[in-house]
């Protein structure tokens, strides 16, 4: 049984002339102990896939089934329980509340699972030292680097011991070096058996991913497994082979934006060769998981 | 204890530290509710006591029986008309049972002569008992006493100047209708009986009733019985069975009126307290207008936090649970305001009553049901912006900076 199972999940925003499409019939199957990577450029609907998954939205249209359960009708508060007991965020911008500790941002979860307070700073002790930061626990956020505070929101996000953690650009607020300490946590993370699932623009950021998903308006373009340490291929060819323009264009005033441009509208073939491609895959993890 | 624990009052402690001037402002407010609620109905009560009050002279256990329909004259005060009280009435009423002392009260007509003389003062005869029917003291010297077989008097406090050179006149003497008499004594003033008809014993004499009775010739006619009923009796059956023996013994003419002292202790005059009243009704608008504010003050706290709030559902808080945290933010601000308040309201009152010649008299239902109602009132008005916070959308929310 997959963790999560989204199928045919739209999100639309507006109505009549002003609706726009967020997510347009995205089918994603996640199971247990993957880690994937979501690229795709902005507005693409990575962040509402994420919300999606992290249930923090509802679908418009379509179902989806976490943990074998379908959720994708819940009332407000049983996915805000779900969210509680199984699902841990981190965020680009840390999101640490500036008035609590440390340790009071790590236990913030177990609070509204109604933890005692000596039961909740245990549990956010052990987390922090998990990521290296037993020794802030009475610091206040603004007084940690970029990268710790990023530290403290996988302590909180660890802290209810999650099914699947989500992570919304992780490292987008953060310098290469800090970069990589968040990632290597997030990585070890996942070979302690969690899934995980992040958003990034960074291509070097896939080689912590298992599977790379990549999205473009609305949709799930490119689906593929990767090893970890390798860059997916897809996202290769996308991010590291710029179009070239060759003397002609230059002649005939064409950019190499236009070319990118006239590229990607001749896409929508290119895409159903994707689908297809995606499919197989999956297919084969099905079976895996019925057998 | 269910907030201690879930930590919702340390978030709204917090919270309220954070913005230490807005909460401060915000319970302003509430405190000033309470404040003039208290205080202006302890200082109305203490007016309606001092003004109003013409019977807390006298003990609490004090009846006065009165001759029916006697005009009272102002300024002397007793009874003119109806017909005044024979010596076998006050001999009667002794008898009956639960009644401790009866104490005559018969004016005599007559000028003084001290070191001045006054031409008409109150000249009363009474019995020495009337030092216990009286709630004042003597300011020096004594009351007379029965054994006093000389000629013993107690002044009024204004009737020293009046008399005498001397600040205290203790001992010196005065003529009254020929006769010599002592000073032994001098009241402490009485409270002033501005509005009232009562006699002003400020200005009166105290004799021996005794003495009054050898002077004359015959008994004084009796305009007025203090009848001090026994402890642990019941005040008005009392009055009841002195008021039915008189009726008796007067051929069964109902001439006779009994005034239980406490039951008029008070005094319901109308335009004091219908200015009371309006002066608490825009005391209560204060206070709601103070549960405005705290409204406004939670508005402004969810509106600061909605990215906090977003943050908090995200990780799984319940609406039902951010709700408990504003209301509980709400709840304490009140609290406090309450209890400020309720602290601040009295200690008004004693600078009052140490600084000013007010009396205030706090009224303890009032003063605590007051600071209760400040905190119903600022938690109601919390639910609103509480409600917001807590209906919030978690993306919208988050997306908020």
């Amino acid at each position: 049984m997959p963790l999560i199972e989204l199928k045919d999940v739209s999100k639309l925003y507006g109505f009549g002339d002003a609706t726009s499409v967020a997510l347009d019939e995205v089918s994603l199957t996640i199971e247990k102990g993957e880690c994937i990577a979501v690229m795709g450029p902005s507005g693409s609907g990575k962040s509402t896939l994420m919300n999606m998954i992290g249930l923090l939205d509802h679908p418009t249209h379509g179902d989806y089934h976490f943990g074998g359960k379908r959720v994708s009708r819940l009332s407000t508060n049983r996915r805000a329980k779900i969210r509680r007991d199984q699902i841990g965020f981190i965020f680009q911008s840390f999101n640490l509340l500036g008035r609590l500790t440390v340790l009071e941002n790590a236990s913030l979860p177990l609070i509204y699972k109604g933890h005692s307070t000596h039961s909740r700073h245990m549990k956010a002790r052990a987390m922090l030292e998990r990521v290296g930061l037993h020794d802030r626990c009475y610091y206040y956020p603004r007084q940690l680097s970029g990268g710790q505070m990023q530290c403290v929101a996988i302590a909180r996000a660890l802290v209810n011991e999650p099914k699947v953690i989500i992570a919304d650009e992780p490292t987008g607020n953060l310098d290469t070096e800090s970069s990589r300490l968040v990632m290597e946590l997030l990585s070890e993370i996942h070979k302690a058996g969690n899934t995980i699932v992040f958003v990034t623009h960074n291509p070097e950021l896939t080689r912590y991913a298992t599977r790379v998903v990549y999205m473009q308006d609305g949709m799930i373009k490119h689906d593929e497994k990767t090893k970890l340490g390798q860059v997916g291929a897809y996202v290769h060819s996308i991010m590291y082979s710029l179009p070239q323009t060759t003397a002609d264009d230059d002649l005939a005033g064409v950019s190499a934006l236009m070319k990118a441009r006239g590229e990607s509208e001749a896409l929508p073939p290119a895409r159903k060769v994707t689908k297809k491609k995606t499919k197989s895959p999956r297919r084969s993890i099905k079976r895996k998981a019925k057998k | 204890m269910r907030a201690f624990r879930k930590g919702y009052l340390r978030v709204a402690l917090q919270s309220i530290r954070m913005a230490r001037t807005r909460s401060f402002m915000t319970m302003l407010g509430i405190i000033i509710g309470i404040v003039s609620v208290v205080v202006i109905v302890a200082v109305s009560e203490g007016i309606k006591q001092q003004v109003g009050n013409q019977v807390s002279r006298y003990g609490k256990d004090v009846i006065l029986v009165r001759p029916t329909a006697a005009g009272e004259v102002a300024g002397v005060g007793l009874s003119a008309a109806g017909s005044p009280f024979a010596a076998a009435d006050m001999t009667m009423i002794k008898q009956v049972q639960g009644v401790l002392t009866a104490v005559p009260i018969a004016t005599i007509q007559g000028s003084v002569k001290g070191d001045k003389t006054v031409d008409s003062p109150l000249v009363i005869a009474t019995a020495p008992e009337l030092e216990t029917v009286l709630n004042q003291k003597i300011d020096y010297g004594g009351f007379f006493t029965a054994a006093d077989a000389g000629r013993a008097a107690v002044l009024g406090s204004d009737m020293v100047a009046k008399m005498y050179t001397d600040d205290a006149p203790l001992g010196q003497n005065f003529t009254f209708r020929g006769h010599d008499f002592m000073v032994s004594g001098v009241y402490k003033p009485f409270l002033a009986t501005a509005f009232s008809l009562e006699a002003n014993y400020n200005n009166a004499v105290f004799i021996p009733y005794d003495v009054a009775q050898s002077m004359l010739g015959t008994p004084p006619a009796i305009q007025e019985v203090f009848v001090k009923v026994a402890p642990g009796k019941d005040v008005q059956k009392v009055a009841t069975q002195v008021h039915e023996k008189l009726v008796q013994a007067h051929g069964g003419t109902d001439d006779v009126v009994t005034i239980i002292s406490g039951s008029k202790s008070l005094a319901k005059n109308p335009t004091l307290s219908l200015l009371t009243r309006m002066i608490v009704i825009t005391a209560l608008v204060a206070l709601i207008v103070g549960g405005v504010g705290i409204m406004n003050m939670m508005l402004v706290s969810v509106t600061e936090r909605i990215h906090e709030i977003g943050l908090r559902k995200a990780v799984g808080a319940t609406n039902k649970q951010i709700l408990r945290q504003f209301m509980t933010e709400a709840a304490v601000l009140c609290g406090m305001g309450a209890v400020l308040g309720f602290v601040i309201a009295l200690a008004s009152i004693g600078c009052m009553a140490v600084f000013t010649t007010l009396e205030p008299v706090i009224i303890w239902p009032v003063a605590i049901g007051m600071p209760f109602v400040a905190f119903a009132t600022g938690v109601l008005f919390g639910t609103i912006p509480a409600l917001k916070a807590a209906r919030m959308d978690p993306i919208e929310a988050l997306r908020h900076e």
